[in-house]
């Protein structure tokens, strides 16, 4: 039996379809996750990137030290190999290899530095809903309104400011160091929440703002634009001619069906925020996953930059699946 | 040592022009009473190379190590001149120069958890376990190489040199393969700093060392540490922070360095110059460590009264264009010459900030080797490429061209390729290196990549490097010219990677001269006859020196600015004081 026939077999003997669903998918996601290491490996040996070995040696090395240090770190090995020996150690011990740059291993680099990019991506993401839903109903329920016009105005004005600029401008309004009205947190200010809850949260507020602005906007717009469009349906007429009061009609007929589409664009952009956020966390000096992968790409340390990758890719491809299975519970016609 | 990528990134941003230099005053007198105490704080936009003295080569490892790891001798920031620091004193040449012995000071102990007294196998040690790939020193070979035994190929860990003997325990032997005046100026590096080897050897023998991770502190600081000298973590997170604490076994009679303050922190990841800056001219920190200010920043520096004693420039390392000299047209000296006399210099320090980031060069050796080379280059009267105010002359270049073969002093043949850092002010630079030779019909395509695959992948690697390097430079690593101009222009060092010789240059002559400057044991003489073989290179014209130049840095109010100045152009943390 082949590898396919086997999978196959396994998926049969089990019987829940949801979890049918999920053991392809995670299958097919597993296979995606490859292909974007693979991806990852031919930019970097393609283009026109740093030597790594020529790095780690320094300027004065002799070519037989950069020659030892390229046969000690594999990069004198063909591409394929280089590419299946670290795939090997992906799969069977979760390993990232060793940064080419610190010598410390990848794995641990990026495990100790993801609850600060977690921090930044999830608190942001509470802050955009929280204010995306409220006004997104509101402009839903008030078309053309001062409030409809004034959430568009905000909505292009965050969308179209680049995030560090914004980043810059709430450092210089509003950071405790240098803002020309000093108010909280600052660049460099992040403490982890296990060693000061108060000071974490404080160090968060900007950042959390600048990037939840330009979400925020997105999202009420969207979220007002399909509840306007839901609560327009036959069915939202039918509730309401049985007398349901509208609040009801509102939240349990209307919402419901409008933020189904919305799941799989905040799953998508809060997979991809944990990944590292990269701009926010260099304007801010958050030593998160995004600023890790800024220093690996300078430094041209692959073994960061596949880790970084992967770790982003795998938070993306679980955002989808999580969003998928959502769908089953927003909406009672999605069946697996 | 190459420029600092994040320093000379930032210098090649900035876009100030005609400021004069602020250099701070240091005026304090002998024997002042200064502050003690307190704990400086430094902004990083990026992390030290490495923490261990062994591997270290970046100026800001140096700054961070300095006054943790004392080097057999050393340069403090108050002579700028080089004096016993491990050592008890000079060291003793014999055997026509071969021989070079070194007494070790007595009383120097170790910081927790070894506390043990320093003893001259230690430094043997230190400078064996350099010559390991384990460590993969980048310089061991180049100013270590001339020691006898000492390896050609990197073992895996360290193994004994047999040009390293220590008859006594306060006592080391060099013994050399021939004489070599520099070897002795190389004994300021970080990597002849000791390190026990009962201790380090079992980080050492790992495929790639993490005794930088555990290390034991002789200097007034240390990393700091837990109660089993652990430093990760504790006083070392990479690419966070660096904190730098009192070390308790340091006897401030073993040493000159001043140490008032109770420590440092480096805090690191403040890549965004103009935040960094801001924060220490507000106080909310006190140096810049690894970048320099923005031109806003120092525009605002400049005009604003209150910020005279907050930024000072120091000198240091030359900038220039490498013109590939094994490549057609550049391996014609007449077309190097023309494009030397065509370029517009004082455009091109325009574009990096104009006077404020260093004077003009003529030639390689800068004003910050005053009398050590400088004056015996020519100073600042040696200009064999003369034009008005910098400007360029076609005139000169065309003469050039025509005795190229070029009938009406206009270059005819294929267009050449200039590979620049893409940072905005380099691409700018080789921006005005194209007009400039176009003015005598040499055209040039501009390809901009990062400036680390510019240095690994193009300019250090003679078979892809194009015919123009325009953003290169180097730094000293001590105050001998040979750190600046020997792996730089010798024959002798044209690997197919890593090349440091950009232009190539590989004049016999010039070749011979360095070997023989090399053995000559008075350093006057010495300088002299480097300062001959800099003239030599700059009439070859395979670079066009561009800068000697300044860097910049921010000092809070809090700080007192006095003696401070590094020889790599930063603060000494152990001469900082606060107010």
């Amino acid at each position: 039996m082949g590898s396919a026939g086997l999978f196959g077999s396994v998926l049969s003997r089990i019987r829940s379809p949801l979890l049918r669903y999920v053991v392809r998918r995670l299958a097919w996601s597993g296979l995606l996750i490859i292909l974007v290491i693979f991806l990852t490996f031919l930019v970097f040996y393609q283009l026109p990137s740093a030597d790594p070995a020529q790095l780690r040696a320094g300027r004065l090395a002799t070519p037989e030290l950069v020659a030892e240090i390229r046969e000690k770190f594999g990069l004198d090995r063909p591409f394929y190999e280089q590419f299946w020996i670290y795939i090997r150690s992906v799969v069977t011990d979760f390993d990232l290899g060793y940064s080419y740059y610190k010598n410390l291993p990848v794995r641990e680099e990026i495990l100790s530095r993801l609850p600060a990019s977690i921090s930044v991506a999830l608190g942001a993401f509470i802050l955009w809903m929280a204010i995306a839903l409220p006004v997104g109903i509101l402009t839903a329920l008030r078309p053309r309104s001062r409030s409809d016009r004034a959430v568009t105005g905000a909505t292009l004005f965050f969308l179209s400011a680049p995030t560090y600029w914004l980043g810059l401008v709430m450092l210089f309004l509003f950071a405790s160091d240098i803002g020309r009205f000093p108010l909280i947190g600052g660049a460099g200010t992040y403490v982890p929440l296990s060693v000061d809850p108060k000071a974490w949260f404080e160090s968060l507020i900007l950042p959390w703002i600048v990037l939840a602005c330009g979400f925020a906007g997105l999202y009420a717009r969207m979220i007002g634009e399909n509840l306007r469009e839901t609560m327009a349906t036959d069915y939202v007429r039918t509730a309401r001619a049985k007398g349901i009061s509208e609040r009801r009609v509102v939240i349990r007929h209307g919402l419901r069906a409008a933020l189904s589409p919305i799941v799989t664009l905040a799953a998508l952009d809060l997979g991809f925020l944990l990944g590292g956020t990269i701009l926010v966390e260099t304007v801010f000096n958050i030593p998160g996953v995004g600023r890790y992968a800024v220093d690996a790409i300078q430094n041209a340390d692959l073994p960061a930059i596949q880790g970084t990758v992967l770790f982003g890719a795998i938070f993306i491809v679980l955002a989808i699946l999580v969003a998928d299975i959502l769908y089953a519970v927003l909406d009672p016609r999605v069946r697996y | 040592m190459i420029f600092p990528r994040k320093r000379h990134a930032i210098l090649a941003v900035a876009a100030m022009a005609g400021i004069a230099l602020l250099v701070a005053s240091s005026g304090t007198g002998a024997g002042e009473q200064r502050k003690k105490g307190g704990t400086l704080i430094l902004l990083s936009a990026g992390d030290v190379d490495y923490v261990d003295p062994g591997q270290a080569y970046y100026s800001f490892s140096f700054q961070v190590l300095k006054p943790v790891h004392r080097a057999l001798y050393t340069i403090p920031a108050d002579v700028l001149t080089a004096v016993p620091d491990v050592a008890a004193g000079p060291p003793k040449l014999s055997n026509g120069g071969k021989t070079v012995t070194v007494k070790i000071r007595k009383g120097i102990r170790y910081s927790p958890p070894l506390n043990r007294e320093v003893v001259a196998a230690d430094v043997k040690y230190a400078i064996e376990r350099a010559f390991a790939l384990s460590l993969a020193n980048s310089y061991a070979v180049a100013y270590f190489g001339v020691l006898a035994g000492s390896p050609a190929k990197p073992p895996k860990t360290p193994k004994p040199i047999s040009g390293i003997t220590t008859p006594d325990k306060y006592t080391i032997v060099f013994k050399l393969k021939r004489p070599n005046g520099a070897f002795v100026d190389a004994l300021v590096m970080p990597m002849t700093s000791p390190v026990p080897k009962e201790y380090a050897a079992k980080y050492d023998n790992k495929t790639s060392t993490d005794y930088g991770f555990h290390q034991v502190a002789t200097g007034p600081y240390m990393l700091a540490n837990d109660s089993k000298g652990n430093v990760k973590g504790v006083g070392y997170t990479p690419g966070k922070l660096i904190k730098l604490v009192r070390n308790p076994n340091w006897d401030a009679k073993t040493d000159f360095r001043p140490a008032y303050l109770d420590g440092a922190e480096i805090r690191e990841g403040f890549t965004d110059s103009t935040v960094a800056s801001r924060t220490i001219l507000n106080g909310g920190a006190d140096f810049n460590a690894d970048f320099g200010p923005p031109p806003a920043i120092i525009k605002q520096v400049l005009s604003t009264a209150k910020y005279k004693d907050n930024m000072y420039g120091w000198p240091l390392g030359t900038t220039y264009v490498g013109l590939n000299t094994k490549k057609a047209p550049f391996d014609n000296i007449n077309v190097r010459r023309a494009a030397t006399f065509v370029l517009d210099r004082n455009a091109m320090r325009l574009a990096l900030g104009g006077a404020i980031t260093g004077p003009i060069a003529t030639h390689f050796i800068g004003p910050d080797f005053s009398g050590k080379g400088f004056e015996a280059a020519g100073g600042f009267e040696f200009n064999p490429f003369p034009s008005p105010n910098f400007t360029g002359s076609v005139a000169k270049a065309k003469a050039e061209l025509r005795k190229a073969g070029y009938a009406n002093g206009t270059y005819t043949g294929p267009a050449v390729t200039a590979v620049v850092s893409n940072i905005p002010t380099a691409i700018n630079q080789g921006k005005i290196l194209a007009a400039s030779l176009a003015k005598i019909g040499i055209k040039v395509n501009l390809k901009a990549v990062t400036t680390d695959a510019m240095y690994t992948k193009f300019c250090g690697t003679p078979k892809n490097q194009p015919e123009l390097c325009p953003s290169v430079g180097w730094l000293p690593d001590f105050k001998d010219p040979v750190t600046l101009l020997y792996v730089t222009f010798s024959g002798k060092f044209i690997p197919e990677t890593g090349n440091v010789n950009w232009p190539q240059l590989d004049d016999p002559k010039i070749t011979a001269a360095m070997e023989k400057a090399q053995l000559i044991g008075n350093a006057k003489a010495r300088y002299t006859a480097w300062g001959k073989i800099d003239r030599m290179i700059t009439l070859t014209a395979g670079a066009i020196p561009l800068q000697w130049t300044n860097t910049l840095n921010l000092v809070s109010d809090r700080v007192v600015v006095a003696k401070m100045k590094d020889v790599q152009g930063q603060v000494d943390l152990a001469y900082t004081s606060l107010k």
